[in-house]
């Protein structure tokens, strides 16, 4: 016997689209926090001002060359900008670990996400302004 | 939960520990950014950063560095799950893999950032 059932609305299931793009991000920048930053830290902050090794980044004319070229600039990018979705991610969690219900209202996720969409734009700007784009 | 759950057992420390490496990782960055922007305003303007300070402050963040590449690389041989040939990869080589990633992609960086260097 088939009843027809009326009052409910159809369930509608629809791809969370937004979780998705977040979880991606905080992955993504992850893994490139693990993979690429440990080695920037110990030659560019480490090795480089101890005189260890010549680092292109202790004279201004081979720091600026290199910051001209356009894969660089893009790598920089994703190197700077990605991982920030990673830390508002963690950095917010801790903050509610640590007992501030505070971080996980609505205005803290826009703070949080908010401030790694900030760093991207504002490596943008940084990037495109600060060396000419060259292949040289 | 009562402030201070996470200093109770080692394992609740180390889990807060890994939470906070985003904070100095967040700042080496940041730092990272101003060299370039300083860079860009001209020779003038230029010095190549060589204070203890600042290498101080680069070994502290290397190793919070260090410890969020280990943690979350280990990780990857519980998140990821892979089938070649309708068998399921073993986890342990997942995370072998992330592991040899890091260190080919270490290498290269590093012998770009001091090969161009003079």
């Amino acid at each position: 016997m088939s009843e027809k059932v009326t009052g409910y609305a159809p369930i509608e299931h629809k791809p969370a689209l937004a979780h998705l793009f977040w979880w991606f991000m905080f992955a993504q920048g992850g893994v490139l926090a693990a993979v690429l930053i440990p080695v920037h830290i110990l030659v560019q902050g480490i090795l480089g001002p101890l005189g260890i090794v010549r680092v292109v980044d202790r004279h201004y004319d081979t720091w600026i060359s290199i910051l001209g070229n356009p894969i660089v600039k893009l790598y920089l990018l994703v190197l700077i900008s990605l991982p920030f979705f990673h830390f508002a991610h963690r950095l917010r969690y801790l903050l509610v670990d640590l007992g501030i219900p505070a971080a996980k209202t609505l205005v803290a996720q826009v703070i949080f996400y908010g401030g790694a969409v900030v760093v991207t734009l504002l490596a943008i700007y940084v990037l495109l302004t600060t060396a000419p784009i060259s292949f040289g | 939960m009562a402030a201070g759950w996470w200093t109770k057992k080692r394992h609740y420390f180390l889990y807060i520990v890994r939470e906070f490496t985003a904070l100095p990782l967040a700042l080496w960055l940041l730092w990272l950014l101003y060299e370039i922007y300083r860079a860009g305003r001209g020779p003038a303007h230029f010095y190549a950063p060589s204070s203890t300070a600042f290498v101080i402050f680069s070994v502290i963040c290397l190793a919070f560095a260090l410890y969020h590449s280990f943690t979350f690389l280990s990780l990857a041989g519980v998140i990821l799950h892979f089938k070649v040939l309708d068998k399921p990869v073993r986890s342990r080589l997942i995370v072998i893999s992330q592991f040899g990633l890091w260190l080919v992609a270490s290498i290269v960086i590093g012998a770009v950032l001091i090969g161009l260097g003079r």
